[in-house]
């Protein structure tokens, strides 16, 4: 027990780090998959056809690859085309990009979950169509788009740290305990405060999805 | 060179095929390399592995010339492999290889996953706390690695802002690369083939570890140079699970004999002598288990 | 781009034994995948019922379970359990493995893989039953005890076969992400295909194994690898959509359908 505390209180600067760059890539990937899955999701739902095409590609092939392979594609590959890509913007953007499909997807169903019968409704009772988005599509698919969105949130905390054992190797939470433990073996002690570190990102954030999923659900 | 190289490829090659010519020509459960069916008294480490039939040794898949997967024939190949088999062959057993990476091959022998490690692993006082070493079976020197065009010439460039790749959980990590180039940043990978890839596409400026890694490598690829001079002597043990002294006393013995009758040196010339011309230097002569100990003192673990 | 497309760097692909060996090692994430949704599934049940059970503490404790596994990373689980699962278990399992079985299975780590997969994912799999089930419950349940079935029997009888029905989907989807999972045991040693194209990488054209044979470029390694895993996560999807079509049509339940997003489960609105 007092091993653990002193595991702890050793090691905090090296725990503290880890956990800001597993905050930090979080942060930055969320931002690349927010603009690229709502980019995404608009090309699903515009009327041009082959522009809907490719959104329907890159949903597919990002999230059927798995996270690994497209961070070796995106620090390995792309640096051997000859783009000197550096690691924060490989780990960050595949993470991004991965995570977009998923984006796209929540967003675009956020959007189809408004009935067409309440957009037709809107429009004959004379809004137009931009207040008609405004007013009675956008609120509701906000509502319903919420908690996927968390979801998706801590999905993104737990996948950060494929980003520390890949070889692009950023010195992530999970990345920083190995590297306490390659100099002093005490796994247990270490692992047991990694994995604090990273329930105390993932569980409150469960709690508020839970809570937002009840709070907005809208009943039919 | 280059012709020169094929050529002693093509005769290495040639002498793996005759050797496995012999090795599938007769029916003994000894693979590839000669040595006699030892008898031991029941209830040593050896006896128990005969009667198992089997004897699992840990080695690395991805570190040619020493252990690695061929694509090609799919078997594990390298100098820590037949070294392995030659032991194998003493006990008539058959060697079961499986990949030991620096992070996990010292657990492995504490918990009995492996009988043995061969995997590149260099004998240290801190190691012996917890596990027990061979002699030395090879003296590795750490050395330093570029890409072509590279103007680093050894680890006294490697100032601040440089990156060295190495890997995770190696003594180069914990203790070598702070001391030779203590502002570089330090990149620790879970695989030397990912210290090339990062070598090759720029990511770091250097790598330093074992100069039979780096060859090993440079077999691979001839744009990887080595530089400067010889940064560390490492030699090389077989881990051996902490107090098994009769396993011990016997892989001396193995090694001993395999000094003296050149098998040990017919192995060097078809991984090592093959890619750096080199000539070998005997382990045997270089020392015994305490002088490699005494060569790593404790860190750690006094 | 001419990297990319230039034919020279594909050469490796019908070059001597390289494609093979690629796609060998993705019949073990296959296999793995496979053995741990079952696994995932039978333990997924049993911690869903226990979630669900009329015993408070119960169903707090399971529900804590569920929620620390599910929220820990996979690679985390993976690395803990490769780095510190006790001897005697390992030990139990190799002895136990028949000889017949696929050669992956006889390392101890083996087990490791397994035991994180399962972990993480019957936690989640947890997730996904509890929501199939707690979306019919109350009108279901209702009638059922009205009509004077016990608990468990409406649970048995009524509840489970059509909660479960209704997860199927869902279940489907974890698969994909069970399957793009398993390329992290690669980090635990275990050979499977980011390690096979990694070998592949290192070692096509080497004199060591392959001499003057064509270089395997990482990009186009990877490449290869990255599309074993879309053509036949692409497969399972559509597998998943045409049972969703099917279900849908037989029992007409349009109301709501449960969606696994990447390990996160949400009951959500239906689309059509």
């Amino acid at each position: 027990m007092t091993e653990l505390w002193g595991v702890l209180t050793r090691h905090l600067p090296q725990f503290a780090s880890g956990l800001w760059v597993t905050v930090r890539v979080v942060a930055f990937s969320f931002v690349i998959a927010m603009v690229v899955g709502t980019f995404i999701a608009a090309l699903r739902v515009q009327p041009v056809k082959w522009l809907q095409r490719i959104g329907g590609v890159y949903v597919e092939t990002f999230r059927n690859i798995p996270l690994l392979v497209l961070l070796i594609i995106s620090f390995a590959g792309v640096r051997r085309m000859g783009i000197d890509i550096n690691r924060w913007v490989a780990g960050c953007g595949s993470l991004g990009l991965y995570t977009a499909a998923y984006v796209a997807e929540a967003l675009r169903s956020g959007v189809f979950a408004v009935g067409k019968g309440q957009i037709d409704a809107s429009l004959s009772l004379g809004f137009t169509y931009g207040e008609t988005l405004r007013k009675i599509v956008l609120p509701q698919a906000f509502r319903t788009v919420i908690p996927p969105l968390g979801n998706l949130i801590i999905a993104m905390v737990k996948n950060s740290a494929v980003i520390g054992v890949s070889l692009i190797a950023l010195n992530d939470l999970l990345k920083e305990a190995r590297l306490i433990n390659a100099s002093t073996p005490k796994t247990n002690e270490i692992f047991f405060w990694a994995a604090v570190g990273f329930l105390l990102l993932t569980v409150p954030a469960t709690f508020a999805v839970r809570y937002l999923e009840r709070r907005f659900v809208i009943k039919r | 060179m280059r012709g020169m190289r094929n050529l002693r490829w093509a005769i290495a090659a040639l002498s793996v095929v005759a050797m496995l010519g012999v090795a599938c020509g007769d029916d003994k459960p000894a693979a590839g390399t000669g040595g006699e069916v030892q008898k031991f008294e029941a209830g040593s480490t050896m006896a128990d592995i005969q009667e198992k039939g089997e004897i699992t040794i840990g080695v690395k898949y991805d570190v040619p010339p020493f252990g690695f997967e061929n694509p090609q024939s799919k078997d594990i190949e390298g100098f820590d492999v037949d070294l392995g088999k030659a032991i194998a062959s003493r006990l008539g057993v058959e060697p079961k290889f499986i990949e030991a990476i620096s992070d996990n091959r010292i657990p492995f022998l504490q918990d009995g996953t492996v009988d043995l490690v061969l995997s590149t692993m260099t004998i240290t006082t801190d190691r012996d706390a917890d596990i027990d070493f061979s002699n030395p079976y090879f003296i590795a020197h750490g050395r330093t690695a570029v890409y072509e065009g590279s103007d680093v010439t050894g680890p006294a460039d490697l100032g601040a802002g440089s990156r060295v790749c190495t890997a995770l959980g190696s003594t180069y990590e914990t203790t070598i690369i702070p001391k030779v180039a203590p502002d570089a940043k330090i990149e620790a990978v879970d695989a030397y083939s990912d210290c090339v890839e990062l070598l090759q596409n720029g990511a770091v400026d250097a790598e330093i570890t074992d100069n039979i890694i780096l060859a090993g490598q440079k077999a691979g690829d001839d744009k990887i140079q080595l530089v400067g001079e010889d940064l560390t002597t490492d030699p090389y043990g077989i881990g051996i699970p902490d107090g098994q002294t009769d396993m011990q006393d016997f892989v001396n013995s193995v090694l001993d004999e395999m000094f003296s009758n050149g098998e040990w040196e017919t192995i060097y010339d078809t991984w090592v002598g093959g890619v750096t011309g080199e000539d070998p230097e005997l382990p045997n002569e270089w020392g015994t288990l305490q002088d490699a100990l005494d060569n790593y003192p404790c860190v750690e673990t006094c | 781009m001419s990297y990319l497309f230039d034919p020279e760097n594909w050469k490796w692909v019908t070059h001597g034994n390289n494609l093979r060996f690629i796609f060998e090692h993705f019949l073990n994430n296959l296999m793995l995948a496979v053995l741990a949704m079952v696994f995932s599934l039978i333990f997924g049940l049993g911690l869903a019922l226990l979630r669900l059970s009329k015993n408070k503490p119960i169903s707090k404790i399971a529900g804590a379970w569920i929620d620390v596994w599910r929220n820990l990373p996979l690679i985390f689980i993976l690395l803990y359990l490769f780095l510190n699962l006790p001897d005697s278990i390992k030990r139990t399992y190799v002895d136990a493995i028949p000889n017949f079985f696929p050669e992956v299975m006889h390392e101890s780590f083996f087990l490791a893989a397994i035991m994180g997969l399962t972990l993480y994912n019957s936690a989640v799999i947890a997730e996904i039953m509890r929501a199939g089930i707690q979306s019919l419950e109350r009108g279901q349940g209702e009638a059922a005890a009205a009509l004077g079935l016990p608990y468990w029997k409406s649970m048995r009888l009524i509840i489970l076969p059509q909660g479960l029905r209704r997860m199927v989907p869902a279940t489907v989807s974890q698969l994909i992400t069970l399957t793009k999972d398993t390329s992290l045991v690669s980090i635990i040693s275990i050979q499977e295909v980011v390690n096979g194209g990694q070998i592949i990488v290192n070692t096509a054209g080497s004199p060591f194994v392959d001499p003057g044979g064509p270089k395997a470029p990482v990009l186009h390694v990877f490449i290869v690898v990255g599309a074993m895993f879309v053509v036949f996560n692409l497969a399972l999807s559509r597998l998943s959509r045409r049972l969703e079509i099917r279900e849908r049509t037989r029992t007409g339940v349009t109301t709501e359908r449960i969606t696994g997003l990447e390990d996160q489960v949400a009951l959500q609105a239906d689309v059509a």
